[in-house]
């Protein structure tokens, strides 16, 4: 259908021109932004290579949530990922992964998953070791009547030895204080505070106010909203008296409070060289997990079983593209060259989306993408069967183009939607590596409609406007097929 | 058109399909691997690999219950093995590591995997979701998108044909699976079900161009009639009535043909890459290729030889039910 633009035929034909370059010159740029990626040794956006590709561990943790409220499940979640999330910090692995994962209500009943991804660790046994460290921090308040008592009971052990010394040792037993039996262990009363409320531990060096000594490491730990309150409690009701600081049952520190505190911020502080304060902070920290936690599913993948993945994977893709891109050409000669400049956009507008988003690549992914690649080219020859159609028809080039693409809109539009709309729903049910899949799916069934709606409707365009009864190297060019 | 003139031979052909498909599936059942069932899967290459029994004496004693163990060969001329046993716990997995790396020189553990059982049924049901839930949407969309066009057969009957085109697709893939299973020996993995999902998208897009392209037909060649009816109530409302110009088969076939090349076009690049891929792609995507392939040829067979004439005929038998 000839436009009313105003414009002459000439100065049309001139501005389809320049659409087309600079549709081209876009791609170019796109490409040489993924290349320079991938080659540059600091590249921002390089690719982000999957744990299959790159090799590496892969954990998935059960946490135990069945004594816990509910409600208060993806908080103590978000803390154990916390706290797992530093130890994993000690191997020094580039972009460890710990994220939380909630089992669908596909499942019979909810189930509160920690993923652990370590790229490049593949003896996981060390890893294991650490994340699955669970020991206990408590705050104790140390019980001053029976303390008292147990000092009293001492001092008249040592009295009473000193007189009888000629007839041997005297231990007094089974003494009772207030109808309750002297306990010999250590005195001290449960708070109920324990590292489930504790936000985070760090070094500091000590300003030199208060009584302090200037430059005295010491510890500084902060509580959460609960535990805040909690602690505050704890010290306005129990001033002057000890608070003692255990992990895993062993007595680490025992400050005296020395008046009420709010706002969920203490320091600790007791003479401790700097070395020790830092290991204070860093137990504080590793502390404790606020849910016990069971390993259920290890993966480990080797960096050479990576590397061989994904250097099958671009083999595969660079063979695929060139099958497909001989096969455009030989079948739909012109339309085949702008088919060509089409998928190539669509290749490089997916590896730059890859790089942008960024998309973790996996081995499945690598698989979907050239899948992606048979697939992308259907909108394009969608097209050209209707071009054709109607070229033959006895309309011109130009025309038949525009109806073409018109009247093959209603088809890739139906097939397009239900292909995203089985992606959302795959991205949403999916485990990780069946999302990356979707991820790859979705994002190429929009790219590859974009780049047949605009880089091959653009291309086409700019052909040469002749009719169907035109000489027979027209008719060759725009034909198809094995025949001429 | 020669799918719609020989449409009983093409419907019985893919019932046929479909029916032995699912003796196969039901005979022997999906091969589901440990992704499914929990297990664990240890490969370990070695430079100069030990025999088998070798492997086996040492594995033995260790108290794994069954186990079975498959020879592998990587690109460098490395041999070694792929040992499957129930899922280990980490002290299990300590013990079997050691066990196999003492057995051969320049060995490792490349690809470790052990999946709790849980993990393994919630995949499983997550997969069933995912494919209920996919199928449902598209009669959905497909009803809804093919709204326009109730006459000669309603626009959920679109819909429903695409479902079991679907059911086709999906169903001859899955049987193929089963034989690798029994004939190789290969374990249907989370690949599996993405391959499976992969076919549904390509089989439904691939029917919709067609059906596209029936509903653009049936509007061009149809006549309109508006009539008044005069409801109980005394209200008038205008009905239009619609008499199609040529036989409602002609037009189906009519589509096929326009759409026949670019159904075959499309399968031809789709299997150009996907040849590559099970070629150039390595082990790991070696089964989900052919799984594919399968799907794809399947979805391109029903989408001209199974849903274009399963629409024909049921619309034939509409028309003899109401004359």
């Amino acid at each position: 259908m000839p436009e009313d633009t105003g414009r002459t035929a000439k100065e049309d034909s001139f501005i389809r021109k320049f659409y087309a370059l600079a549709a081209i010159l876009a791609l170019v740029a796109i490409g040489w932004f993924v290349w320079s990626n991938v080659t540059a040794e600091n590249a921002n956006r390089p690719f982000k290579l999957g744990l299959d590709l790159a090799g590496g561990a892969h954990l998935i943790y059960e946490a135990d949530t069945s004594d816990v409220d509910p409600e208060e499940v993806p908080e103590l979640m978000g803390v154990l990922r916390s706290v797992i999330e530093r130890r994993v910090n000690v191997f020094g692995v580039s972009e460890p992964v710990v994220q939380v994962e909630r089992s669908s209500f596909a499942a019979e009943e909810a189930r509160d998953r920690l993923v652990v991804e370590l790229p490049g660790v593949t003896d996981v046994s060390e890893a294991v070791a650490e994340i699955g460290r669970t020991p206990l921090l408590e705050f104790r308040l140390i019980d001053d009547t029976v303390l008292a008592a147990q000092d009293q009971l001492a001092t008249m052990e040592a009295s009473m030895n000193e007189a009888n010394s000629a007839s041997g040792s005297v231990s007094i037993q089974n003494a009772t204080l207030d109808g309750e039996p002297v306990s010999e262990e250590e005195p001290y009363i449960d708070t109920g505070l324990t590292g489930r409320y504790l936000q985070s531990a760090a070094l500091e060096f000590a300003a030199g106010q208060g009584g302090q000594l200037s430059n005295e490491p010491i510890v500084s730990i902060v509580f959460n909203n609960e535990g805040g309150d909690l602690f505050e409690q704890i010290t306005s009701d129990n001033v002057g008296e000890q608070l003692a600081i255990f992990l895993d049952g062993e007595l680490i520190s025992a400050p005296t409070i020395n008046q009420q505190i709010s706002g969920g911020r203490a320091i600790i502080s007791g003479g401790f060289t700097p070395d020790e304060a830092r290991d204070l902070a860093q137990n504080l920290n590793f502390g404790a997990l606020p849910v016990p936690i069971e390993l259920v599913s290890t993966q480990t993948i080797g960096a050479s079983l990576g590397a061989e993945l994904l250097e099958h994977g671009v083999m595969a893709g660079v063979v695929g593209i060139t099958f497909i891109m001989t096969f455009m050409i030989l079948w739909y000669r012109a339309l085949g060259v702008v088919a060509v400049v089409s998928l190539s956009g669509y290749v490089v507008i997916m590896l730059a989306l890859f790089q942008l988003i960024p998309v973790t690549l996996t081995a499945a992914g690598l698989a979907g993408f050239v899948l992606s690649l048979g697939m992308a080219v259907d909108a394009n020859v969608l097209v050209f069967e209707r071009i054709k159609e109607e070229w033959r028809s006895g309309k011109n080039w130009n025309e038949a183009t525009r109806t073409g693409f018109a009247r093959a809109w209603s088809a890739i539009r139906d097939g397009n939607i239900t292909s995203l709309l089985s992606a959302i729903i795959l991205f949403w049910f999916g485990t990780s590596i069946v999302k990356g899949f979707a991820l790859v799916f979705g994002l190429g069934v929009i790219v590859s409609m974009l780049s047949a709606v605009v880089v091959t409707r653009t291309l086409a365009l700019t052909l040469p406007d002749v009719p169907a009864e035109s000489t027979s190297k027209w008719r060759w060019l725009y034909g198809s097929g094995i025949k001429k | 058109m020669w799918c719609i003139r020989n449409k009983t031979t093409l419907l019985l052909i893919a019932l046929g399909m479909i029916v032995a498909s699912a003796a196969i599936i039901l005979r022997f059942g999906i091969p589901f691997g440990i992704d499914f069932t929990g297990g664990a899967l240890t490969e370990v290459v070695y430079e100069t690999a030990p025999t088998q029994e070798a492997v086996e004496t040492v594995l033995n004693p260790l108290g794994l219950g069954a186990y079975s163990l498959r020879e592998t060969a990587t690109d460098e001329g490395e041999t070694g093995f792929i040992v499957r046993t129930r899922d280990l716990s980490e002290d299990e997995r300590v013990i079997v590591n050691e066990a196999l790396t003492a057995l051969g020189e320049e060995s490792s553990v490349e690809r470790f995997t052990s999946i709790g059982p849980v993990i393994g049924q919630e995949l499983a049901s997550k997969a069933v979701w995912a494919i209920t839930g996919v199928s449902l949407i598209i009669i959905l969309y497909v009803a809804f998108a093919f709204a326009g066009v109730s006459y000669p057969v309603g626009s959920w009957v679109y819909g429903g044909i695409t479902i079991v085109a679907l059911l086709h697709d999906v169903i001859i893939p899955a049987a193929l699976m089963t034989l690798l299973g029994v004939f190789i020996g290969v374990e249907a993995d989370v690949l599996f079900i993405m391959a499976l999902l992969a076919v549904l998208g390509y089989s439904v897009n691939d029917t919709i161009v067609v059906f596209d392209r029936v509903r653009e037909n049936l509007k061009a060649n149809r006549e309109e009639k508006t009539i008044k009816v005069v409801a109980t109530d005394g209200l008038e409302r205008e009905e239009t009535e619609y008499t199609l110009t040529k036989p409602f088969g002609e037009i189906v076939g009519m589509s096929v043909e326009q759409t026949i090349t670019r159904s075959i076009n499309t399968s031809v690049t789709t299997i150009l890459a996907l040849v590559a891929l099970y070629v150039f792609g390595g082990e790991i995507t070696q089964t989900f290729t052919l799984i594919l392939i399968a799907g794809v040829i399947a979805g391109t067979y029903s989408s001209i030889c199974f849903a274009n004439p399963l629409l024909v005929w049921y619309a034939e038998r509409q028309a003899k039910k109401q004359p």
